[in-house]
């Protein structure tokens, strides 16, 4: 897991830009997988991502969030923490007037700019990736040394490590349903291999039609998918989309035969502790659908 | 000569939006069978009025009949079919064989559907031959010189098959082979097929060899209409083109020719000699 | 060259080539069974009801540009005329993006929201256009086209940044244009909606052979210029918002096509049009065919294929022209 810390130390250094680019080498060099506890434990903390919101309440750093992201809606109690609007290009002035020690940034190039930023105020920064699940007790840890609650950290990112485990352990199933993870429908965009939605699915015991896509998701036509056959559709909506009487679609067997599993919650949004409660829903759908 | 072509009386108009008429008194007769010439310094109104003249404008005071009718009054495809004017400048943008450009010409006729025959394609032939553009006729129309686009243009008004020519600045590209040929071409086709031209140049010597009537234009009002000898006096040629000429006679034809300054001391001289003389 | 066999030749090649050829390898032998109706159903149904009407469709649509993009070029006397230009692709856009940002319910309802917009921008465009004495001021149509077009990119760039990610990629997908919405029903309503506007402009062939040269020479030669430019504008909007609405905005085939004809067999509109038609098609209809096989199962917009060939085929165009 990489991790990249930039302190307010190198600020003093950047008078003398050899001195600091020697300095920014070796803590690249010597960085990943060390977490250094630069500038003690954070007291006050921003979270720019619902995950990393969910997780600082999970190990029990949530007195410590000062600021969150419009869409951190978990637990309920974090919709009590201000808001500072977006968590991707975020609004660095917001972040800035909640005061933080420690910001948690989502690991995107849409995020560069505002680390940079932070970095230049003094403000230390935390960029976490979270895209499978591997990165939720990889990120609890970090954000458990962070915040000084490294112990209840490491043990809540074990615990779900093992309960991952044991759910891998079960195995595929002798036939495993076939399943269209469908994100959008024109142009049909499904989500590939690459993914946490996948990730979810194959614990369930299914089959993503399009495992073979490293890319998280991909633009494709109605007709591949007619090809590769689901059983199953899979929405992350409500009911029964506009689109499925259209005359193209007709064509996937699935839809014809009005074969949607809908999928609400935010667990099956984002990594976060509650995705075995997702892989359990995904499970009871996937047996209760006649083949 | 018979019933007039062209009839302009009191006409006037201004452009849109511009402060001042561009033609705001002209009085123009154009009799059947006629060949005219209608002169005057830039920005007179000579093209106005040739729009006036063909309907493509609507005078805002006086009458102006063209055919026997109000000249705007009248559909462009069937005045099309009895008047062909041949502009001053056409700037061709699409690549087209000099052949379809003539053709072009006989759309009045053919109108939007019917098929080609036999006759348009004689019309176009002849009208190539006259305007001695049959070598171009297989070129594309990009690779024209400006002498020789200009003709192909006379070959499409031609082809139109008209009653009536106006050439506007026709020859202001040719040189002086191609414009005494083009002059030549409509005279003869006045005199020799009954046409009625229509002539609006600079070229005032030229023109006054070959016209009945002259038309002399100044600031948008006809200051002198009759024939080249009536019109092209000093006084009147020196007022409206603001600069001393002498007027001398070739074959009985006025011919400007303007004075040097130089010359015009010597001349002033000349005169005052012959005054103090008599 | 002779023409109309190349023509008619490639039409057909383009359209074989889009039933045969697809992202579900099914096979030459299967592909031409399932035309017929025999065969695997699902190879049935996707040979007849998704790549069929797909690829007509495609054809249809790349005609119609072509077509219109002629119309204009005449129009505006200019050869760098696009049928876009006139800003309705920018209305259609809005249009589209904020019938997705605002999630309208609806089966048709991308489709009905860019033919709304599109229409929005045709009025507004034309009315900014009509100068004095109900003249249509063809440069002052230009620059409104740009005007009103870039005033729309601005307001779908605003409603792209306030709305959820969600919506954002698939509005930019979406605007790239495509023809994964093709089915028997979307061809037989556009091919039922072009046949006017088509037939209309066809019509017209001589008076665009007239109103190239200019309005004045035009009018001289017997066209009556002010209503020609408002059947012209009319007709030629129509349809593209039309082909705008059933497949977003696909550039280029407008802009090169007609220059290709002309180059090779000139400017005559009798021939233009149909000739453009053909070619059209054909490039769309291969345009489309490559975009959903090239990089299988992944799909590239089919504006990106008529862009990456557009561009060098253009540039060819631009030196056999200046030569």
């Amino acid at each position: 897991m990489r991790v990249r810390v930039i302190a307010p130390s190198t600020r003093r250094l950047s008078r003398f830009p050899a001195v600091a680019a020697v300095a920014a080498l070796a803590a690249i060099a010597c960085g990943p997988e060390r977490t250094p506890v630069v500038g003690g434990v954070a007291e006050r903390v921003v979270s720019l991502a619902p995950a990393f919101t969910e997780i600082l309440f999970a190990i029990g750093a949530g007195d410590r969030v000062v600021g969150r992201t419009a869409w951190c809606d978990m637990p309920p109690a974090a919709r009590n923490v201000p808001s500072v609007g977006d968590g991707m290009a975020p609004n660095v002035e917001a972040i800035v007037a909640r005061a933080p020690d420690l910001v948690v940034v989502y690991a995107s190039p849409a995020n560069t700019a505002a680390v940079e930023r932070l970095a230049e105020l003094g403000i230390r920064t935390l960029t976490l990736p979270m895209d499978r699940l591997a990165h939720v007790a990889d990120a609890a840890r970090v954000l458990g040394n962070a915040t000084g609650v490294g112990d209840r950290a490491a043990a809540l990112g074990a615990r779900f490590a093992a309960a991952l485990d044991s759910a891998r352990a079960v195995g595929p199933p002798a036939n495993p349903r076939r399943v269209l993870l469908l994100a959008w429908d024109g142009p049909p965009i499904v989500i590939g291999g690459g993914s946490f939605q996948h990730e979810l699915v194959t614990l369930a015991g299914a089959e993503n039609v399009f495992a073979d896509l490293a890319q998280p998701s991909a633009q494709v036509t109605i007709e591949t998918i007619a090809a590769r056959d689901p059983d199953l559709v899979l929405l992350l909506e409500g009911e029964e989309p506009a689109w499925a009487t259209r005359p193209e679609w007709q064509v996937v067997r699935a839809v014809r035969e009005r074969r949607f599993g809908f999928v609400r919650g935010t667990e099956f949004a984002r990594p976060t502790f509650r995705a075995l409660d997702a892989v359990r829903s995904l499970r009871g759908m996937l047996d209760s659908v006649a083949r | 000569m018979g019933d007039l072509i062209f009839e302009a009386r009191g006409a006037a108009y201004r452009y849109p939006g511009a402060a001042e008429d561009a033609v705001s008194g002209a009085d123009v007769a154009v009799p059947q069978g006629a060949l005219v010439g209608i002169v005057g310094p830039n920005g007179c109104g000579k093209t106005t009025l040739l729009h006036l003249l063909v309907g493509t404008r609507r005078p805002r005071a006086g009458t102006v009949w063209a055919l026997g009718r109000p000249a705007a009054d009248w559909r462009r495809r069937d005045l099309a079919r009895r008047v062909a004017v041949v502009a001053q400048r056409e700037e061709p943008v699409f690549p087209l064989r000099v052949r379809d450009a003539v053709r072009l010409g006989r759309y009045p006729h053919v109108g939007a559907f019917r098929p080609f025959s036999a006759e348009d394609d004689a019309a176009v032939d002849a009208a190539l031959t006259r305007a001695d553009a049959v070598h171009l006729a297989d070129r594309w129309t990009q690779a024209l010189s400006g002498g020789e686009w200009q003709r192909v243009r006379i070959a499409r008004a031609l082809a139109q098959e008209p009653d009536v020519l106006v050439l506007d600045e026709a020859t202001a590209n040719l040189d002086l082979r191609h414009e005494m040929e083009t002059f030549e071409l409509v005279a003869g086709l006045v005199r020799g097929h009954g046409l009625t031209g229509v002539l609006v140049t600079h070229h005032v010597n030229l023109v006054a060899r070959f016209v009945d009537a002259l038309a002399v234009l100044d600031r948008g009002r006809t200051v002198a209409t009759g024939t080249p000898a009536e019109v092209l006096r000093r006084d009147v040629v020196e007022r409206v083109f603001a600069w001393p000429v002498e007027i001398v006679q070739w074959h009985g034809v006025p011919q400007i020719v303007p004075l040097l300054t130089t010359e015009r001391r010597d001349e002033r001289d000349k005169q005052d000699e012959r005054e103090n003389g008599r | 060259m002779r023409r109309w066999p190349v023509l008619v030749a490639v039409a057909l090649a383009a359209l074989l080539t889009g039933i045969i050829v697809g992202p579900a390898d099914l096979g030459l032998g299967a592909a031409v069974r399932a035309l017929a109706g025999s065969g695997d159903p699902t190879t049935v149904a996707i040979v007849r009801e998704l790549r069929l009407p797909r690829v007509l469709l495609a054809f249809l649509v790349g005609g119609s540009l072509a077509v219109t993009g002629a119309v204009l070029q005449a129009l505006v006397r200019n050869p760098l005329a696009d049928p876009y230009l006139l800003g309705l692709s920018g209305g259609a856009g809005l249009g589209a993006v904020a019938a997705i940002a605002l999630g309208v319910a609806g089966a048709w309802s991308v489709p009905i929201a860019a033919a709304a917009g599109a229409l929005a921008a045709i009025f507004l465009v034309y009315r900014l256009a009509v100068v004095a004495e109900a003249v249509l001021d063809t440069r002052v149509l230009l620059l409104a086209g740009v005007v009103v077009g870039s005033f729309a990119a601005a307001l779908v760039g605003a409603i792209l940044a306030l709305s959820p990610a969600e919506g954002l990629r698939s509005a930019l997908l979406w605007l790239l244009g495509g023809f994964d919405g093709a089915s028997w029903s979307a061809l037989g309503i556009f091919a039922a909606y072009a046949v006017l506007p088509l037939a209309l402009l066809a019509r017209e062939s001589r008076m665009l052979d007239l109103l190239s040269l200019g309005e004045e020479p035009a009018r001289f030669l017997g066209a009556d210029v002010e209503p020609l430019k408002r059947r012209l504008y009319l007709a030629s909007s129509l349809l593209t918002a039309a082909a705008v609405a059933v497949s977003g905005i696909i550039g280029f085939v407008g802009l090169v096509v007609p220059h290709a004809v002309r180059v090779l067999w000139g400017a005559r509109h009798g021939s233009l049009l149909p000739s453009a038609f053909l070619l059209g098609g054909a490039l769309l209809a291969g345009a489309d065919a490559v975009a959903r096989t090239a990089f299988a199962p992944l799909s590239l917009p089919v504006g990106v294929v008529t862009a990456i060939v557009g561009v060098p085929v253009f540039a060819l165009l631009v030196r056999r022209w200046a030569t």
